[in-house]
């Protein structure tokens, strides 16, 4: 039964965790990051399971966490005012070639993080990006203007 | 103006109306969250022992333990007993909140006589000469179900005299 509730607990304080971090550190997977993640992941379970070692233990944690993850799912499709809170909604970050600011600011990104992102998908200048949109899985998305 | 993509509302998305206090809403809960490992270093969620005393004119009791403690940790428990007069026989009696929900690992130097009183564990420890010391060093597993607050007595006989006692309320988070 307990197990139940710590996974519950803990789902509930990662996914909070995950909505305030800030969505492009989620997404950029940088070797450190690979690390803290594998590292994270292994102080839960600690934590989770701690010495039960049984196949049934197992099995509750695991369910808890599906269910719990297609109930957040239902409840930022049935609720669009939980949107912001569960799941957020995108960020302009380029207008027709132009930065804006106060949006990277908020979201702690440089005009460097965004040309490497840019480079990524074969852009060779944030000019001829018509629009820059950060995606609500950290993602950022680059339109190019249709002359370049 | 450019017509925005698919799903992108400007003013929602680009303008950010109704949602400028969504970045303080965020960085007021990591403060919160921050605030956690600093109250732990603060020992408020244990496992940091201190001290607690009890005299009498025959001994000075005292508790070396923590009161607050976290699911699965190892920690000591040691009572120290100082006799100001001859105790023949040392008696400690033990709350419930010792044992509850513990895995007694190990206690040295092992009682002469384990019992029960009412309930509680019943250690005799035997004959402390005066001005002699004896230690009593005990180490536990909590148990990760084990999660509460609990009183935690610990009371210091000669026979059937008390000489002294120790009311501590011991805290396991989850």
């Amino acid at each position: 039964m307990d197990l139940a509730i710590r996974t519950f607990v803990v789902f509930w304080f990662l996914l909070l965790l995950m909505r305030i971090t800030g969505r492009r550190e989620l997404s950029s997977l940088e070797p450190f990051d690979l690390i803290l993640l594998i590292v994270l992941g292994d102080a839960v379970q600690q934590g989770l399971t701690q010495d039960d070692y049984s196949v049934t233990g197992a099995l509750i944690v695991v369910i808890v966490f599906g269910v719990m993850q297609v109930a957040v799912s239902y409840l930022n499709f049935r609720f669009p005012r939980l949107r912001p809170a569960l799941e957020g909604y995108p960020i302009v970050l380029i207008e027709d070639g132009n930065l804006i600011q106060r949006n990277l600011k908020r979201e702690r990104l440089t005009p460097e993080d965004l040309a490497k992102e840019a480079r990524g998908q074969k852009i060779e200048s944030l000019n001829e990006v018509k629009w820059a949109v950060l995606e609500t899985s950290g993602s950022i998305s680059f339109i190019p203007k249709s002359d370049s | 103006m450019a017509e925005p993509p698919i799903g992108i509302d400007l003013a929602r998305d680009r303008d950010l109306r109704g949602r400028k206090y969504h970045a303080w809403i965020r960085r007021g809960l990591m403060t919160l969250i921050a605030v956690i490992p600093v109250l732990a270093l603060f020992n408020a969620f244990g496992q940091h022992p201190h001290t607690a005393k009890a005299s009498s004119s025959a001994a000075t009791l005292s508790v070396y333990a923590p009161t607050r403690l976290r699911g699965g940790l190892l920690w000591e428990g040691r009572i120290h007993i100082t006799a100001h007069r001859d105790i023949k026989k040392a008696i400690l009696v033990l709350g419930t909140g010792w044992a509850e929900g513990m895995s007694m690992n190990t206690i040295e130097p092992s009682p002469v006589g384990q019992a029960s009183d009412n309930g509680k564990l019943e250690f005799t420890l035997g004959h402390i000469q005066r001005n002699k010391s004896f230690i009593l060093f005990m180490q536990f597993q909590v148990n990760p179900t084990n999660v509460g607050s609990r009183p935690r007595t610990t009371v210091l006989y000669d026979g059937n005299t008390k000489l002294a006692s120790i009311n501590q309320t011991v805290t396991i988070f989850p």
